[in-house]
């Protein structure tokens, strides 16, 4: 059990005064942003990231894994007293935390919430510690056709999976490919799609487009849809925590559910906002009465957050053993690693375990400083939802320009947040999904990378990719995915894609 | 409805404006990588090689989605946007263009504090002097944070050379 001595060693390197203090401050930052609306993790993630570039990688790492922990728990507490998602991946949360925070019961809701999304997370991490290494020798025998067959997997699970329409989250994951070839090209030296404009050589970033795409758009819609703030006073008493994790056993079955369920959604990149939806449909499913659900019923409050959360931190495990991030906020943590000269997959396990397994030790007391800080410091940030937007929507908006400069202390790219934020704005109203384009951007050098050598092996004939027993599986597993939705319409099996009423899941 | 009509976006719309934009998008992909050669040289793949294909499925999706909402798809009815949600919209928008204009002009530091206070005022109806300290507190907390605490400089503008700050 060689992990576990590893992971031993990563608890020496995370357990100091220092590391503490950025745990926390990574998780009040993160709580933050989940409660902000137009801040979710991926933005908030992509703004800090530039500040850490005079940071070590182990502190900077467990800054933005904090923050994501963090905002996972602030879009939770959004959802339960204010009615409004702070993360697209809380949604399912309002559909029973907020009726029971209404009857007066917002300690027991928020209780609810807040443990069984850390025993979502812990169970997550578990996960991690037992299967990385596995995982990550497994990948060491792949070579470039097979990392070309992983990203097609993945990406054809996005079409598949996703809920919007095919050729539109085609189209996104496309574009996010073509952002990421502008400018200087690796192999040949050339320069790309920068159709005669200087300031394109240095390509563009995919902060700047999380940046926009997520902040400016989400902003653009929250002012359309005129924000009300209907808040359920908080005030969490210690005895009412004490009596609601009495009741937690009872929920055991829900949880247990739940969390393979985040876990397998978290691996596969369709992500917590999909494993949420699923957990609480089979919670009600599985429901002998079903009359409380939409009332307040507390397991449609466990298994909604168990799943979200544990699908937030398998989403880790595909990004550092394979190097294929399962969500857009681990999308840009991954490209954080790059850019601190760390190249995530099987070779991070060999040339770096004091990072790998430093970070893993942080997600396990990450997540536990996260549940003691939320339930501690709830009414604090409740009190922040209260201050009017036409303050809190002009300090985001100059907060997410000073961070767009400061990624490059490139003034175009203010331009380019501006023009990404009406891009946003025009996706989320047509039901275009976003993560996909964020993913095909941080992706989109390594899978071409992968592509052309596999071209290179192969001289140009594209049987390569079917060329061994290895890759041929995943590929035939991507086409699978790929034609999934027709497969399952012939089969008869697929659900209507949305609800007609109730609040469509914005990704 | 009739008149609602006039003054709004229906969806169908939209959807076609977009999907032609993305397929213009695509069609430049495509030229650009033309440009830079498609083709297999000495060394492997070209430059464009891998970015064309791209276009093409930028293109190819784009059309799909052309042609579902025009011959069968169900956005019909639907509003996009109307005069009524258009106005904060766009009274949000316009004044993030001047902020960016502003500060590109003087400095991230001045464009911060002139749009939060003018964003109060206009859109807050505050008075002008607690728009005034709010928008000098955000200023001063964001010197603190990105100048010392992480020591990543933002924008300056002529001012801050005038009074001397860096």
């Amino acid at each position: 059990m060689g992990n576990f001595g590893y992971l031993m060693d990563g608890f020496a390197t995370v357990i100091t005064a220092h590391h503490l203090m950025i745990m926390m401050i990574g998780v009040m930052l993160g709580i933050l942003v989940g409660v902000l609306p137009g801040l979710g993790a991926p933005n908030g993630v992509s703004l800090l990231l530039p500040l850490t570039f005079t940071m070590d990688p182990i502190s900077a790492i467990i800054l933005l894994s904090c923050m994501y922990w963090g905002a996972l728990f602030g879009g939770s507490t959004t959802s339960i007293l204010f009615n409004i998602p702070g993360e697209p991946s809380s949604v399912a949360t309002t559909f029973d935390g907020y009726p029971m925070a209404k009857n007066g019961q917002a300690t027991r809701a928020l209780t609810l919430a807040f443990m069984s999304a850390g025993i979502g997370a812990l169970a997550g991490v578990v996960m991690i510690t037992l299967l990385s290494g596995w995982v990550a020798r497994f990948a060491l025998q792949f070579s470039s056709p097979e990392f070309f067959a992983v990203y097609f997997l993945a990406f054809a699970s996005f079409i598949g999976m996703s809920a919007n329409a095919p050729a539109k989250t085609l189209v996104t994951m496309m574009l996010g490919f073509a952002f990421a070839t502008v400018g200087m090209d690796t192999i040949s030296g050339g320069l790309r799609l920068t159709f005669g404009i200087p300031d394109l050589i240095k390509g563009i970033s995919f902060l700047v487009a999380v940046m926009g795409l997520f902040g400016i758009g989400e902003l653009l819609l929250t002012t359309e849809e005129g924000l009300r703030f209907n808040g359920i006073k908080a005030r969490v008493r210690p005895i009412d925590v004490l009596k609601t994790l009495k009741e937690m056993p009872r929920y055991g079955w829900s949880i247990l559910r739940s969390t393979l369920i985040g876990i397998w959604m978290g691996i596969t990149p369709a992500g917590p906002t999909a494993a949420s939806f699923m957990s609480y449909g089979l919670a009600r499913r599985f429901a002998k009465d079903k009359s409380q659900f939409g009332k307040g019923d507390p397991r449609g409050i466990v298994s909604p957050e168990t799943a979200d959360h544990s699908a937030g931190t398998s989403a880790l495990l595909p990004m550092l053993a394979l190097g294929v991030p399962g969500s857009a906020t681990a999308a840009v943590m991954m490209g954080g690693l790059m850019i601190w000269g760390l190249t995530p997959g099987p070779m991070l396990f060999i040339d770096r375990p004091d990072f790998v397994w430093g970070l893993i030790a942080s997600m396990y007391l990450g997540n536990v400083v996260a549940v003691l800080l939320v339930l501690t410091t709830v009414p604090l940030y409740a009190s922040i939802l209260r201050v009017p937007f036409s303050i809190v929507g002009p300090v985001i908006v100059a907060i997410i320009f000073s961070g767009a400069y400061q990624v490059a202390s490139s003034t175009f790219d203010m331009w380019l947040v501006l023009g990404f934020g009406i891009l946003g704005y025009l996706f989320k109203k047509l039901d275009y999904p976003i993560a996909p384009l964020v993913l095909a951007m941080v992706l989109g050098d390594k899978a071409e990378d992968a592509f052309r050598q596999s071209m290179l092996m192969s001289n140009g004939s594209l049987t390569i990719f079917w060329s061994n027993p290895l890759v041929s599986t995943i590929m035939a597993l991507g086409v699978l995915m790929l034609l999934w939705p027709l497969i399952a319409k012939a089969a008869g099996l697929r659900r209507p894609r949305r609800p007609a009423t109730g609040h469509p899941a914005k990704v | 409805m009739a008149e609602s009509e006039k003054q709004s976006v229906s969806r169908k719309t939209m959807e076609i404006v977009t999907a032609l934009l993305t397929a213009g998008a695509g069609l430049a992909i495509c030229f650009g990588s033309w440009r830079s050669g498609i083709g297999w040289a000495e060394t492997g793949p070209e430059a464009g090689y891998f970015p064309f294909y791209v276009g093409v499925l930028i293109i190819l999706g784009s059309l799909v989605t052309l042609l579902r909402t025009m011959f069968f798809y169900r956005h019909e009815g639907e509003i996009f946007l109307d005069i009524e949600k258009a106005r904060p919209v766009l009274g949000f928008f316009l004044p993030l263009v001047a902020f960016t204009v502003v500060s590109l002009l003087l400095g991230l530091y001045v464009g911060t504090a002139l749009y939060i206070c003018g964003a109060m005022m206009w859109q807050g109806g505050y008075r002008w002097w607690i728009s005034a300290l709010a928008a000098l507190a955000v200023t001063g907390l964001f010197y603190l944070i990105f100048e010392i605490g992480f020591q990543v400089p933002l924008l300056k503008g002529p001012i801050e050379g005038w009074l001397g700050i860096y």
